[in-house]
């Protein structure tokens, strides 16, 4: 490993020597969290020769300067502009404004929150049925019962589009191992999409989409000319499933973990359920759904008195912001009061800030205040098991005894 | 430090201190006022902060509204007023001081 010091006197960016997509630091990156963050303002990843941040200041700076840090590279570590892997580009985050803000404009009218709010009393009539069946078993698997069973009962229905459980896992899978470095993660993750990729493609056209959903929307709105550029319909609704499925799955899933493992900070949403929407918030601190995500320097460059090669990816690596001790103090620590939504990077921040945060907000409130108000105790029935995947943070088992109240 | 009055639903005053700089949503949410959701924390995503301001004047001496708070605006659940506003994007300065915002109901 270089000279830290001495790196920062030539104002070059610290060498970290550490790969962040290793299996180990995947199922549990907090180590590497805090060596990204101690390096320096921002460090260069030798083996994949990308620079990446972790502090919560420069994390937001990369994500809100676009004119500096571009998002048309793409968000995975490769530069989709360049010769490689293809997969199809996102349109609207794969973008810069003035280009990206003319779609998600269209988008946001059809994911508004008057929009949302048609939607609540149905993600609460089904977080009803879903939790009074729960009650009724003795250990649970908050992965799939809970956090895997909801969003794929309510979701699909939302966006207009049939998510079959093993399809939608798969093509997941595929694309949040797809956005990271060609290693056995990805390759078998590719493999195993293999038999679902005709499906994901054929769903996300027009003649498969639900009336009355967002998706439909979509569509209607391209038909009315909404849209700066024709195709863009379905490759919304492709980001829509992709992004919304996934996600709010993982956010789901830290939320039970973060409530089991501080039964404290459980007594508060049990007293008062409408707090529900709390802890989901504070989990996406502490365990944001996406481990990573990359803009690329438009030319060179200063950032915190660090200069920067043009033409590189830059990797802003969300847990690590949202545990800095500059921002948040005792960050390692699951408080539902502390209220940093709009300051923690679980959604991002700047043009691109998660455009479905409100659906995820909705549906994890419903199923958790569900839960809230028939539970009275979430215990863990085993160790937590994080599931690896390049871009994301996510959880594969969840052993849980729920007591009623 | 500048003083703001929100007029709740239930036509109670609340007068808050607000810091220059910081956003009358914070304090709202901070002093534990319910009429204030916010639950997208300032992200321009949820349109639960909606508030009108009282007097013209005032409203000249806010913030400009951003093309982004403009479309929220039209997504909030009480009709958008001519002097509405997101309180998340009111960000105190020495001149708001005096600011007086009738609190939208309802927010959700």
């Amino acid at each position: 490993m270089a000279d830290t010091a001495a790196d920062i006197d030539r104002n070059e960016a610290p060498v970290l020597d550490i790969d962040p997509y290793d299996i180990e630091v995947l199922r549990s990156p907090y180590e590497f969290q805090e060596k990204l963050r101690e390096a320096g303002p921002i460090a260069l990843i030798p083996k994949y020769n990308v620079y990446a941040v972790g502090r919560h200041h420069e994390c937001e700076t990369v994500l809100k300067e676009f004119d500096k840090f571009t998002a048309k590279g793409g968000i995975g570590i490769q530069d989709i502009r360049k010769p490689g892997d293809f997969r199809v580009p996102n349109r609207m985050l794969e973008n810069d404004p003035p280009d990206h803000t003319s779609i998600r404009n269209v988008v946001m009218k059809y994911l508004s929150p008057i929009a949302i709010r048609k939607m609540k009393q149905k993600f609460d009539e089904r977080a009803a049925t879903l939790a009074d069946e729960l009650m009724e078993r003795g250990e649970i698997d908050g992965v799939e019962d809970i956090a895997e069973t909801y969003i794929l009962d309510v979701f699909p229905e939302a966006v207009g589009i049939d998510l079959p459980r093993p399809n939608i896992l798969a093509i997941g899978e595929m694309r949040f191992n797809q956005s990271g470095p060609q290693n056995a993660l990805y390759h078998a993750a590719m493999e195993k999409a293999q038999p679902y990729l005709g499906w994901f493609e054929s769903s996300c056209q027009r003649e498969g989409v639900r009336p009355g959903s967002i998706a439909d929307d979509l569509f209607a709105a391209e038909d009315r000319g909404e849209f700066p550029e024709p195709g863009l319909a379905s490759n919304m609704t492709r980001s829509l499933v992709g992004g919304g499925a996934d996600s709010t799955m993982a956010g789901i899933g830290h939320s039970l973990c973060k409530l089991a493992e501080n039964p404290d900070q459980y007594d508060l949403i049990h007293a008062d359920p409408k707090k529900a929407g709390l802890a989901f918030e504070e989990a996406l601190r502490l365990e944001p759904s996406f481990h990573v995500s990359y803009r690329t320097t438009s030319g060179e460059m200063e950032l915190s008195g660090v200069r920067l090669r043009p033409d590189t990816k830059v990797g802003v690596f969300f847990g690590a912001a949202n545990r800095d001790p500059r921002k948040f103090e005792d960050p390692d620590a699951f408080r539902i009061e502390r209220r940093s939504a709009g300051t923690h990077l679980g959604f991002g921040v700047g043009a691109h800030i998660c455009i479905g945060q409100m659906i995820a907000r909705a549906e994890a409130a419903s199923i958790l205040s569900a839960l809230a108000e028939r539970v009275k105790r979430i215990e863990l029935a085993g160790p937590p098991v994080y599931k690896p995947i390049n871009q994301m943070r996510m959880l594969e088992k969840l052993p849980l005894r729920l007591i009623a109240a | 430090m500048p003083k703001v009055t929100l007029i709740n639903p239930d036509d109670t005053r609340t007068e808050l201190e607000v810091a220059v700089g910081d956003s009358v949503m914070r304090a709202a949410t901070a002093a534990g006022l319910d009429g204030i959701v916010g639950d997208c924390g300032g992200g321009l995503s949820c349109s639960t902060c909606h508030v009108v301001i009282v007097d013209d004047a005032y409203f000249a001496k806010a913030p400009e509204i951003s093309p982004t708070e403009d479309q929220m605006l039209d997504f909030t659940a009480m009709d958008r007023e001519p002097n509405s506003r997101l309180s998340c994007q009111l960000v105190m300065t020495d001149e708001m001081d005096g600011l007086v915002v009738r609190v939208a109901d309802p927010q959700l």
